[in-house]
C-alpha cells in the first residue's frame, strides 16, 4: 500500500462561530515538499495546527502514515515523527540553547548520541557552539530561527510542518533558512511549508496549494503555479 | 537573645518556604493558585500521627507524609485543575481547590476531633540541646533545618538538572510550545502537583515536630502567609520563595523578641504590601512572560 504520507480530506476547523477551514483536501507524498500559500487570515496556520492536533477538527480527516490521527494527543504525534515549527519559532526562551536542543533530541532519540547530534548542528551552524549555554530568549531573531532549524536537525522528523520560516528575517538569513530546508528536502524529509514568500517557496516546493478563506482554490506543481501569473496575482496579491 | 531568635526565625521561615515553594511551583506551571496546599500542610502532621499510630517508625512516617500528600495532590489536580484549562478559569480552579481543602479539614475533624492532637515524638528529641556558638539549640530544630535543606537541594536538582525538570520549566513557559516538542503537558502537571503537595506536607511535618502537636485549623493562616511570601519573593520564582520564607520567618521571630507579639503578623502583611508597591514582580521575580500561541 502506498498511501501518501500525509492525507488531509475535507478538513473543517472552526474557532467558535468563525469557520477558519472549510473543507481542505490535500496530500503530501513521502519525501515531497508541499507549499501552502495564501493571504493573511486565509487559514494557513490553522491548517498546520489542525494537522498537528493542536486544534480539534469539526469535520474531515487527517491521516499520517496511513493512520487517522483523530484523538491522538498532539505530543504523541510529535513522538511518532511529526515536528511542527510554529509561527514565531517556538523556542523555549528560559531554557538554554543546549536544553532546547536536548528537548528535541529526547522526544525522538535516534541511535546516535546527543553529542553526535550536536556535532551535526555545529557543522551546519558553527555559531551555535558558542551559544550553547545561553538562554534561547537572549538570541537574536535570526539565531532563534537557526535554533529552530537546528532542532529539526537533531530531531530528524519524518514530516516537518513549518509556518513562515522567513518571517522577520533579513534577506541573507532567508536564503540561509531556505538552504537548510533544501538540505532537509534532499535527505528525504517530507515538508509541508506555509509561506508568504511565494516565489522562493514555489521554486523549491514540488507541489503547491493556494488557500483562500479556508478553501483550496488552486493547486499544481510549483513550476506550474509560478508560470500562472493570474493565479498568483489574483489569490495572493503577489507582484 | 537575638541570635537565638534569628535561628528560630530561620526554622520557622524554612517551613514557610516549603509551602511557598509548593504554591510557586504550581503557579509557575499553570498560572493558577492551588489553595488545597494550605490544608495539605495541615494534613502533614496528621499523617505522622496516623503512621506512627499504625506502628511506623518516625523516619518512615516522614516518608509517608511525602507520599500521601503527593498522592492527594494528584487528586487535587484531577478534581480542581484538569478540566479548567483556559486562562480565564483561574478563579474556578482556585475556588475548587479551596473547597477540596475545606473537605480535608472536615475529614480531619471527623477523625481526630477539633482539638489539637499531640504528635508522638520521643521526648528526648525535644529536650536535647547542642551548643552552637554559645547558643543552646534544640536538636529538633537542627533536624528540621537539615531535612528542609535536603528537600530544597533535591528540588533544585530535580528542576535544574533532570529531564523532568526541563519539561516542567518548558511547560511553565509555554504549554503550547512544550506540546509541540513532544512533552505530555498533563503528565508534567501531575508531576508538579505531586512535588508541590509533598513539599507542603513536609512543611506540615516539620511544623508538627517543632510544636509537638497537629491541629486542624492551622492551614488557612499559614497558607495565606506562604502565599504572601510567594508574592514577596516573586510569583513562580523558586529562589524567591526560599529567601522570602526565611526573611518573613526571621522578621516574625524578631518581632516576638522585641515584644511586638501578634503584631509580627501585621508586619508580614505590611511587608507584602510595601514590596508589591515597590516591585510588583516581587523581590526576585522577573516580569511575567505571556503565553504565545502556535
Ligand atoms: N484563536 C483564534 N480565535 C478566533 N479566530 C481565530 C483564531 N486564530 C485564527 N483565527 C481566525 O481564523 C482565520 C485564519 O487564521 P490563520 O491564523 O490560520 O491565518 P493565516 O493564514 O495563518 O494568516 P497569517 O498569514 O496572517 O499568519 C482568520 O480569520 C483568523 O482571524
Ligand atoms: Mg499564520
Amino acid at each position: 500500500m502506498s498511501e501518501p504520507q500525509l492525507v488531509v480530506t475535507d478538513l473543517h476547523v472552526a474557532y467558535g462561530p468563525i469557520k477558519a477551514l472549510r473543507g481542505v483536501t490535500l496530500h503530501a507524498n513521502e519525501g515531497q515538499t508541499v507549499a501552502v500559500l495564501g493571504a493573511n487570515g486565509s487559514g494557513k496556520t490553522t491548517l498546520l495546527r489542525a494537522i498537528s492536533n493542536m486544534l480539534a477538527r469539526s469535520q474531515g480527516s487527517v491521516r499520517i502514515n496511513g493512520a487517522d490521527t483523530a484523538g491522538v494527543p498532539a505530543h504523541r504525534l510529535v513522538r511518532e515523527g511529526l515536528l511542527h515549527v510554529p509561527e514565531g519559532r517556538g523556542t523555549i526562551g528560559r531554557l538554554s540553547v543546549r536544553e532546547n536542543l536536548r528537548l528535541a533530541y529526547d522526544l525522538r532519540p535516534t541511535r546516535q548520541s546527543f553529542e553526535a547530534a550536536l556535532e551535526l548542528v555545529f557543522a551546519r551552524f558553527p555559531r551555535m557552539s558558542e551559544r550553547l549555554g545561553q538562554l534561547a530568549g537572549s538570541l537574536s531573531g535570526g539565531e532563534q530561527q537557526m535554533l529552530t532549524l537546528a532542532r529539526a536537525i537533531v530531531n530528524r522528523p519524518r514530516l516537518l510542518l513549518v509556518d513562515e520560516p522567513s518571517l522577520g528575517l533579513s534577506p541573507v538569513m532567508v536564503d540561509e533558512a531556505f538552504a537548510v530546508l533544501r538540505e532537509f528536502q534532499t535527505s528525504g524529509m517530507t515538508i509541508l511549508i506555509v509561506e508568504q514568500n511565494v516565489r522562493k517557496t514555489l521554486s523549491f516546493a514540488h507541489e503547491g496549494y493556494i488557500l483562500r478563506q479556508g478553501q483550496i482554490v488552486a493547486s499544481g506543481s510549483g513550476a506550474e503555479l509560478l508560470r500562472d501569473p493570474a493565479i498568483l496575482s489574483h489569490y495572493l496579491g503577489a507582484s | 537573645m537575638i541570635a537565638e531568635q534569628i535561628v528560630n526565625g530561620v526554622v520557622l521561615g524554612s517551613m514557610y518556604a516549603l509551602v511557598a515553594l509548593g504554591f510557586t511551583l504550581v503557579f509557575g506551571v499553570l498560572d493558577k493558585l492551588n489553595f488545597a496546599l494550605s490544608e495539605l500542610f495541615m494534613l502533614g502532621g496528621f499523617v505522622v500521627i496516623a503512621s506512627v499510630g499504625l506502628g511506623a517508625p518516625l523516619w518512615l512516617a516522614g516518608i509517608l507524609v511525602l507520599v500521601v500528600c503527593g498522592l492527594l495532590g494528584l487528586v487535587v489536580e484531577f478534581v480542581s485543575f484538569r478540566k479548567f484549562t483556559s486562562a480565564d478559569a483561574q478563579v474556578t480552579a482556585a475556588l475548587s481547590s479551596l473547597a477540596v481543602g475545606l473537605i480535608m479539614i472536615d475529614l480531619v475533624q471527623k477523625t481526630w476531633g477539633g482539638e489539637p492532637v499531640s504528635v508522638p515524638v520521643p521526648i528526648e528529641w525535644r529536650r536535647a540541646n547542642v551548643a552552637f556558638f554559645g547558643m543552646q539549640i534544640q536538636v529538633m530544630k537542627i533536624v528540621i533545618l537539615a531535612v528542609t535543606l535536603v528537600l530544597m537541594g533535591v528540588l533544585h536538582w530535580l528542576i535544574s538538572r533532570t529531564a523532568m525538570g526541563r519539561n516542567i520549566r518548558a511547560v511553565a513557559e509555554s504549554p503550547t510550545f512544550a506540546t509541540l516538542l513532544g512533552i505530555d503537558v498533563k503528565r508534567v502537571n501531575q508531576q508538579t502537583f505531586f512535588i508541590a503537595s509533598a513539599l507542603a506536607g513536609a512543611g506540615g511535618l516539620m511544623f508538627s515536630l517543632r510544636n509537638g502537636i497537629a491541629s486542624s485549623d492551622i492551614g488557612f493562616t499559614f497558607g495565606l502567609k506562604a502565599l504572601a511570601i510567594m508574592a514577596i519573593g516573586g510569583m513562580g520564582d523558586l529562589r524567591g520563595a526560599v529567601l522570602g520564607g526565611i526573611l518573613v520567618g526571621v522578621i516574625e521571630s524578631l518581632a516576638i523578641q522585641f515584644g511586638f507579639g501578634k503584631l509580627g503578623e501585621i508586619i508580614v502583611w505590611a511587608l507584602m504590601i510595601l514590596v508589591l508597591l515597590a516591585r510588583p514582580g516581587g523581590l526576585f521575580g522577573a516580569a511575567h512572560t505571556t503565553e504565545q500561541r502556535a
